[in-house]
């Protein structure tokens, strides 16, 4: 059971990984040359979320942290700021798990929304402190709002097609011990 | 944290907030590094890309075609309507072909005639698209060729008619290029046939306005802007496309390449504009007076 579990922690780990590099793939393709007025929701940053919610030790630190840095790199955003926000976010949602575990939904969504819009507003204002040019304000709020909808669906996504659940009272982690 | 953990969390628990406050400091310190000395981490960046993205290019491929033909297929449906469409265009084109071979040939006669050499180190290198941005406040495109093939910043980057953008950020087996609607590009332009100077400044908007036009009055929807050379960093006279009006009055360029399928294209070699830099020297029976000497007789 023990040794099981630990094989599972470690697989879910590498799941997170390996789920991020899918995301950014299909942010790479080559399909959007021209620019567009809307922005697709930031999934990466759900899904990390959604995780950290429900399994904290799926995504430790550095998994989030790598992951974050990698997107920032290969997205063309200034590496680490953005990416230093959405950890800083996860590891806030990772000290709240506990009591958001017996919280409905609803709750759930209005405590990962104010972290989304709070990252968002932190991003902004300290691109703004250090003088570089900010993304237009235009896509930096349908980017928002997508990704405040999409959430929901990531969850169910999440839970459903991905089996990372909220752990039940007396379930037991990879120490055996109770989460 | 909770009460009716066991030991170990209880040390582990200062050290993963310790981890944790490593980590919060290492991504700052990048950010600012990043922000103090950009092309050292820019560069970093350029070598991270160069590392993963040519590996996925097995998968991008077969995804990208397929996206591409159920796009296609879309486009299928409204198939009599864009014959209709393409006939008309037809034989505009059949017009324009015949005045086209009648400018050809004239164009051969005169050049003749003048004896002039084109430039020959104007040569190019063609790459193909690997990956976009990936996000939408980034307009650029990243080439399969690098410094391996000897690409270098700052080169013109066109598709068969029209310039795309310019090279930016360079590693050893691709290249980024950043296209003229990203918010950052700033390419001078020349506007025929008034011979206007102007920037042509993106905006990330499909057609990027023009900047710094001396006199506007002068410059008419569907005048052709070319790229100026100025600054020496850029090769002059390549077609950048055609000036239009948008609704508010203001003067943007309707790009000549073709943006919606960016899949070849050309990174023009160029090795800079030469300038004359001396000025003009006494010339005596025993060459050309040295300019010390011109000095010391002062």
């Amino acid at each position: 059971m023990n040794d099981l579990s630990a094989t599972r922690l470690w697989l879910m780990r590498a799941a997170f990984l390996l789920l991020t590099l899918v995301i950014l793939f299909f942010h790479l393709l080559p399909l959007e040359t021209t620019p567009r007025r809307w922005a697709a929701p930031d999934f990466l940053l759900c899904f990390a979320l959604a995780w950290s919610l429900r399994r904290p030790d799926y995504v430790p630190a550095p998994a989030l942290a790598g992951a974050f840095l990698l997107a920032d790199l290969l997205l063309q955003r200034p590496p680490g700021l953005a990416a230093v926000l959405a950890l800083i976010g996860c590891e806030n949602l990772k000290g709240r798990a506990r009591s958001l575990r017996d919280a409905n939904f609803a709750a759930e969504w209005i405590s990962v929304g104010v972290i989304i819009i709070s990252i968002t507003l932190a991003y902004r204002v300290i691109l703004a402190i250090v003088l570089i040019e900010q993304p237009s304000l235009s896509l930096g709020l349908s980017e928002l709002f997508l990704t405040l909808l999409a959430y929901p669906a990531v969850v169910a996504v999440t839970h459903f097609g991905m089996g990372v659940r909220k752990a039940n009272p007396g379930d037991l982690d990879g120490h055996g011990q109770r989460i | 944290m909770a009460s009716d953990r066991s030991n170990s969390n209880d040390y582990t628990a200062p050290l993963r907030r310790l981890l944790l406050a490593v980590l919060i400091l290492l991504l700052s310190a990048t950010f600012l590094l990043w922000r103090i000395d950009s092309p050292r981490v820019e560069r970093f960046r350029a070598q991270i890309t160069d590392r993963l993205v040519p590996n996925l290019d097995w998968a991008m491929a077969p995804v990208t075609g397929t996206v591409n033909l159920f796009r296609d297929f879309r486009s299928y449906q409204r198939l009599s309507e864009q014959n209709q469409e393409l006939r008309s265009e037809l034989r505009q084109m059949q017009a324009w072909k015949e005045a086209a071979l009648q400018l050809e040939q004239e164009n051969a006669r005169l050049l003749d005639l003048n004896k002039v050499r084109l430039d020959p180190r104007l040569t190019f290198i063609t790459g193909v698209v690997l990956a976009d941005s990936g996000s939408p406040f980034r307009q650029s495109v990243l080439l399969n060729v690098g410094a391996r093939d000897g690409l270098v910043d700052g080169w013109a980057t066109m598709d068969g008619i029209g310039l795309v953008g310019r090279i930016s950020g360079v590693a050893e087996n691709t290249a980024r290029v950043i296209l003229l609607t990203d918010a950052t590009s700033r390419i001078p332009a020349t506007i025929q046939p008034s011979g206007q100077r102007a920037i042509v400044a993106g905006d990330n908007t499909i057609a990027p306005p023009v900047d710094f036009l001396e006199n506007p009055d002068l410059v008419r929807p569907g005048d052709r802007v070319i790229s100026s050379g100025d600054g020496g960093v850029f090769p002059a006279g390549l077609l950048i496309g055609q000036v239009a009006a948008d609704p508010g009055g203001r003067l943007r360029v309707r790009l000549a390449a073709d943006y919606e399928r960016l899949e070849f294209l050309r990174v023009l070699r160029h090795y800079g504009t030469e300038h004359v830099t001396d000025t003009a020297q006494v010339i005596t029976e025993n060459g050309p007076l040295e300019e010390t000497q011109e000095a010391a007789s002062e």
